[in-house]
């Protein structure tokens, strides 16, 4: 028996490359966190021709900068832990931009093995590639696959058993920037990096290899600032821009060199994608399809939602301790199923069919008054689900700044259980045009606390960059399992805080607590605000889970026909506070890990204050005018 | 009226191209006095076409940025008009400048519909890639704007020298569509601002 083979999956977003990854490892995965940082780290283990192979997805990246967490985290990995074989998922249909990346890969001079994937496609498209030519030109084997398929997947771990641990050559780059490369490396070594890297990265003014360096040898720099500047005055451009050039142009000599045309072929998604980018169509579409996602997540919700309500009636009598917990899951249950799990199946289906970015490009210019750009958008969207996967979401912003300011704005869109309250009570005391008074209202508050974060907070708005995927016929595997990993991600956060917050409950009411939380919550709640004294808990409570607050306020007031017991004016502001008042318990947790707990209880607070603020204006609004 | 107009369309101008528009820069660009340009940037204030930021920089208001944006054009279009008329060269520039705010916007457009084949050009010939119309190419001469941006743009595939398409340009002010390296991009406006390209 062999030992234990180390393969990383490296290659730029949308290539197949968590594909190919699930095709290698099926149910052998493991998905968790780099240490110490919020990025995915997937890992699965598979047997082949006798040896057993480790196999780690690393983060998708166009580039091996240093501009984002992903970009360094597998640049990192790369140099550091050193795995026997770097695997190199490029997308053929469009090669020259992936191999951008394959040949910064080839400069940390890492074992490489590339797939040559979506080979299918390429062919429709009337393009062949000469695939022996490719790996003379880059020097590493060349696979093809079609990764939906797994087809070529048996010949890429041949290859990767044969050739483990073998050294890439660096890349032949233009005369002049090779003699500066080979003027610094021996200066270089001994760092831990491949010193060739190293130097080029130092002309490419990268940030943190200027800091490794500067720790150790502080006196190469001022060498490499005057190399940068010799070849600055040669090309009149900056010296990344230079580089990233030189590594273009050197992809696209290759592409051409490999590539060739038997047939030009139309693509059949270009109408599509006209009528998804023209303003006069994108907004009516984009307003479609989120009604439409609605509708749908509601009907199959409300339809399922029967089970659930059988069930918590059969635990009716048992002692209260052992309910509240079973209640607890079953209410996590309830939601998860019939809401949060159709919901991410349709997100993904979108998702993997083009059409998200679509939505994200359409609304970037709402999202730059916020500060943010078009991409979080995505984990806006997601949140009208649950705020919790939206939160873990806004990952995708670029840096620190965006990224806390797009968890304020997306925690903020509510979410289905939230939805679920307002339309039950609202909706069916008042109508559904209040409920949309609501929603636009809520969302005019939002935007105006986007835009007041925005001004507040330091640091310069990032712009949108982003690549455009053509439309496809979305894999239904890949969509399976992302709705799965979401749920997953929902269930490990949501359960253990719903199920204890369940008992908690339960042992307020019991031990005649709630009574006294009541009394001592009524100068806001039947003061200020204008609602029952009864709602204090029913509020309390919602933290826990939003949909409660329907459920509590049922219970409470003894039926389920509100409007006999609240006034108009009474149901509006709950409403209103409902939407506006407190992330719940399972999203604040989410907003902790992903932004630190100082920032969400910084967040909650503001969030609180706002919604008695404007729910006490809003209490005499309504009396004026019901 | 023709001073106000003056002063806006040099700073739209200026931030057209990505730099930041300061009394030192307008009153070099405008061949006055500083105390003047803090004078007139007073008055614009009050007019509510312009706002201050910190750093003593002159940011546009959306009235201001409308204006500025639609004198720049009236300049440009006048401009093209008076080469197409053979006008010596360099009298060009001042004369645009007189008429640019004598043109109605039906006179402009006539003069547009003349001169139409000849893109209009900015006077480095260099355009911001948001110039570019729907179908149209060009190709990438320059990178404005700071290190991080710069290898952001270029790790993106546009680099100097890259040719670029525009597909979409009309979001209401808002991203961009163009079609490079065998990809379509969305570039927020700022992002798209910051590159130059030549337009043969």
């Amino acid at each position: 028996m062999d030992k234990v083979i180390k393969v990383s999956l490296a290659g730029q977003p949308n290539v197949g490359k968590s594909v190919i990854f699930n095709q290698l490892t099926g149910l052998h995965q493991h998905i968790g966190n780099w240490p110490g940082k919020t990025v995915e780290k997937a890992e699965g283990t598979l047997h082949f021709g006798g040896h057993t192979i480790e196999v780690l997805d690393l983060p998708g990246t166009y580039s091996l900068s240093s501009f984002t967490l992903e970009e360094r985290i597998a640049r990192e990995h790369i140099a550091l832990e050193k795995p026997d074989v770097v695997v190199n998922v490029i997308d053929a249909c469009s090669l020259e931009r992936n191999l951008f990346l394959t040949l910064q890969l080839l400069e940390l001079e890492a074992p490489l093995v590339v797939a040559l994937n979506q080979m299918d496609m390429v062919k429709k498209r009337g393009v062949q590639i000469d695939v022996a030519k490719l790996e003379k030109e880059l020097g590493v084997p060349v696979v093809p696959t079609v990764a939906i398929t797994g087809k070529g997947l048996k010949q890429l771990l041949e290859k990767v058993i044969e050739n483990r641990g073998r050294k890439a050559r660096f890349p032949r780059y233009g005369r002049e920037i090779e003699r500066k490369i080979s003027k610094l490396e021996k200066k270089l070594e001994g760092l831990g990096y491949p010193p060739k890297w190293l130097a080029l990265k130092l002309l490419e003014e990268d940030e943190e290899v200027e800091k490794i360096v500067e720790a150790s040898r502080p006196d190469i720099l001022l060498l490499v600032r005057r190399m940068r500047k010799e070849l600055e005055k040669m090309h009149g451009e900056r010296a990344p821009v230079i580089i990233a050039s030189e590594r273009y142009s050197l992809a696209g000599r290759i592409a051409k060199e490999v590539q060739s045309v038997t047939q030009a072929g139309g693509v059949l998604s270009d109408k599509l994608d006209r009528l998804t980018t023209n303003p006069l169509t994108a907004y009516p579409i984009l307003v479609l399809v989120v009604l439409s996602v609605f509708l749908l997540v509601f009907q199959i919700g409300g339809k399922l939602t029967w089970i659930f309500d059988a069930a918590s009636e059969k635990l009716e009598t048992i002692h209260w301790l052992p309910r509240s917990a079973l209640e607890g899951l079953l209410a996590a249950a309830s939601v998860a199923l019939p809401y949060i799990i159709p919901f991410y199946l349709i997100l993904h289906l979108l998702e993997d069919s083009g059409y998200l970015p679509r939505a994200a490009f359409a609304m970037d210019s709402l999202m730059h008054r916020m500060g943010l750009h078009g991409k979080a958008f995505i984990p806006a969207m997601l949140g009208f689900g649950c705020d919790v996967p939206a939160c873990l979401g806004c990952r995708v912003m670029e840096t620190e700044r965006d990224k806390v300011l797009a968890a304020m704005v997306v925690t903020m869109v509510p979410c289905a259980a939230t939805s679920a309250v307002i339309l039950g009570l609202v909706g069916k005391c008042l109508g559904l045009l209040a409920v949309l008074v609501l929603y636009v209202i809520h969302f005019a508050i939002v935007f105006m606390l986007g835009r007041l974060l925005f001004k507040v907070l330091p640091g310069e708005p990032v712009g949108l960059i982003m690549e455009m995927p053509p439309y496809r016929v979305p894999h239904l595997p890949t969509v399976l399992k992302e709705t799965w990993g979401r749920t997953l991600e929902f269930l490990k956060i949501a359960v253990p805080l719903v199920v204890l917050g369940s008992v908690g409950l339960a042992a307020l009411y019991e031990t005649g607590a709630a009574d006294v939380i009541n009394s001592v919550l009524s100068p806001v709640t039947v003061g200020w605000l204008g609602l029952p004294a009864v709602t204090g808990t029913v509020l309390l409570m919602g933290i826990l889970r939003k949909e409660m607050l329907l459920i509590l306020l049922a219970a409470t007031v003894g039926t389920t026909n509100f409007s006999s017991v609240l006034t108009d004016a009474q149901i509006l502001v709950f409403g209103m506070v409902s939407l506006l008042y407190l992330p719940c318990i399972s999203t604040f947790a989410a907003l902790t890990k992903e932004i630190g707990w100082k920032r969400a209880v910084g967040i909650s607070l503001l969030r609180i204050s706002l919604a008695i603020f404007v729910g006490g204006i809003f209490y005499r609004i309504a009396r004026l005018l019901c | 009226m023709e001073r106000v107009e003056e002063y806006l369309e040099a700073i739209f101008r200026l931030k057209e191209r990505g730099e930041k528009a300061t009394v030192t820069r307008l009153s070099q660009l405008l061949h006055v006095t500083p105390a003047s340009v803090t004078q007139m940037l007073r008055k614009l204030l009050q007019m509510g076409f312009i706002s201050r930021q910190p750093y003593g920089e002159i940011s546009l208001t959306r009235r201001g940025e409308e204006l500025g944006r639609k004198v720049l054009r009236k300049h440009r279009v006048a401009e093209e008009f008076l080469r197409y008329l053979q006008v010596p060269e360099d009298k060009i520039h001042d004369k645009a400048c007189e008429l640019e705010h004598h043109l109605s916007d039906e006179v402009e457009r006539a003069m547009h519909r003349k001169v139409e084949g000849e893109r209009l050009k900015s006077p480095s010939g260099l355009l911001p890639l948001t110039a570019l119309l729907e179908g149209e190419e060009g190709v990438v001469e320059r990178l404005t704007g700071g290190r991080g941006l710069c290898q952001r743009i270029s790790a993106m595939g546009l680099t100097p020298g890259t040719r670029v398409k525009m597909v979409r340009s009309s979001m209401f002010g808002g991203p961009i569509l163009v079609f490079v390296r065998g990809t379509t991009l969305a570039l927020g406006r700022g992002v798209a601002t910051r590159i130059l390209v030549r337009v043969d």
